[in-house]
C-alpha cells in the first residue's frame, strides 16, 4: 500500500503576483488558468495530491493561497500554524515585489521558527520579457541567500508541476529521514551525534 | 502493574488520524518498546484507545519523540464524542532520545475511552512508542 503524507505548504508573496493563478493552475493539471483577477480574501485552501516520482507514494499538497494585501495580513498568519513548506512569489515585472520577498518570509518564519521549513521562490510572469525588471541572476542570489530552491514559471504558460512536483519531495526525504532517525533512536539511546538538522 | 491500554488487557486503537501501514496506532498498545505510531504530516493528530471496559486512571505513561504538546482526554461511554480534558502537558524537546513523561491524572475520572490529541510536535513528525495507564478496573 503507498505511503500518503501531508504537507501545509504556504503560498505568499504581494498581491497580484499570481499566486492564486499558479496554485488553480496546479491544482487543475493545467486545464483552468483564472483569466480574470480576483482578489483574494483571507487564505484559500486547496488539496492536490502529488505522486513522489519513481515512488508509489504520495503527498497530499495543503496550498494555503494566502492573500497578499496588507490589510489582511494579520488575518492570513492565523491560518499558518505548523507550516511545512513554504513558497514565496513575485513578479518580474514588478521590483516591489520582489523586494518584499524578504518580508513575506520573515513573517512566515515568525510563525514557526524552530522547524525546518523548505521553501520555493517563484518568478512569475517571465512571459512579460519586454518588461521585465528582475533579472534571473538577482531571483538566484537572494534564494541561495534564504536558502530557497528557485524558479521561473508564467503561470498561464508553463507547467508547474515542475515547481510544485520539487516541493512534495522534500518532505518525503524528510519523512524518510524521520523514521529513519526513529528507527535509530529505538536502536542506540545513547546516540548523541545524530542531527535532526533536516535539509 | 496492570497496563490497561494493551491488547492484552483487551484495548483497542478505535480512531487515528495517521496510518501509515509501516507504522500503524496498533504499535502503541502492543506492549513493545520498538515499535511506533508514526503521523503522516499535519497537526493535530489524535488516536483514541478504548479499554475493554471502564477504568479509574491514576497516570498514563507515554513514550514518544518529537511531541511538543499533548492533550488527554477521556469519555466514559464506549462509542461518544463527549471527551472530557483530563491533562494537557508540553514535553521538552529531545532531538536524540525518546521522550518519557508520566502524566498524574486527577479527580479519578471513569474513562472507556482515551484520547491523545497532539497539537504540536518540534518536528513535521512525530512518533508514539507506548502508552500504558494505570489505574483501578
Amino acid at each position: 500500500m503507498p505511503t500518503i503524507l501531508r504537507a501545509k505548504c504556504i503560498v505568499t508573496g504581494d498581491a497580484g503576483v499570481g499566486k492564486s493563478s499558479i496554485c488553480q493552475v496546479f491544482h487543475s493539471d493545467s486545464s483552468h488558468f483564472p483569466k480574470n483577477y480576483t482578489m483574494t480574501v483571507g487564505v484559500e485552501l486547496l488539496v492536490k495530491p502529488v505522486n513522489i516520482p519513481d515512488t508509489r507514494d504520495q503527498v497530499e499538497l495543503f496550498l494555503y493561497d494566502s492573500a497578499g494585501k496588507d490589510v489582511f495580513s494579520e488575518q492570513v498568519t492565523k491560518f499558518w500554524e505548523h507550516p511545512n513548506l513554504v513558497m514565496v512569489v513575485y513578479d518580474v515585472t514588478n521590483e516591489a515585489s520582489f523586494t518584499n520577498c524578504v518580508r513575506w518570509l520573515e513573517r512566515v518564519y515568525s510563525v514557526k521558527p524552530d522547524v525546518s521549513l523548505p521553501g520555493v521562490l517563484v518568478a512569475n510572469k517571465t512571459d512579460l520579457d519586454q518588461r521585465r525588471v528582475v533579472s534571473p541572476k538577482q531571483g538566484k542570489e537572494l534564494a541561495l541567500s534564504k536558502g530557497l530552491g528557485y524558479f521561473e514559471c508564467s503561470a498561464d504558460k508553463v507547467l508547474i508541476q515542475n515547481i510544485l512536483g520539487e516541493v512534495p519531495w522534500d518532505v518525503d526525504n524528510l519523512s524518510e529521514k524521520q523514521l529513519e532517525l526513529n528507527h535509530q533512536d529505538q536502536i542506540d539511546h545513547g546516540m548523541t551525534n545524530s542531527s535532526t538538522a533536516i535539509l | 502493574m496492570l497496563d490497561y491500554a494493551s491488547v492484552k488487557e483487551g484495548a483497542q486503537i478505535v480512531l487515528s488520524t495517521s496510518s501509515d501501514e509501516n507504522h500503524p496506532p496498533e504499535n502503541i498498545i502492543d506492549g513493545l518498546d520498538e515499535t511506533f505510531w508514526a503521523t503522516t504530516g499535519l497537526y493535530p493528530q489524535e488516536v483514541i484507545i478504548r479499554f475493554k471496559s471502564p477504568i479509574n486512571i491514576s497516570s498514563v505513561a507515554i513514550s514518544c519523540f518529537n511531541v511538543q504538546k499533548i492533550a488527554l482526554e477521556g469519555s466514559e461511554q464506549d462509542n461518544s464524542d463527549k471527551f472530557v480534558l483530563l491533562s494537557e502537558q508540553e514535553f521538552d524537546r529531545d532531538d536524540h532520545h525518546k521522550q518519557n513523561e508520566e502524566i498524574r491524572v486527577e479527580g479519578n475520572k471513569q474513562v472507556h475511552c482515551l484520547r491523545l490529541l497532539i497539537t504540536s510536535g518540534y518536528d513535521h513528525f512525530v512518533a508514539v512508542y507506548n502508552v500504558k495507564v494505570n489505574g483501578r478496573g
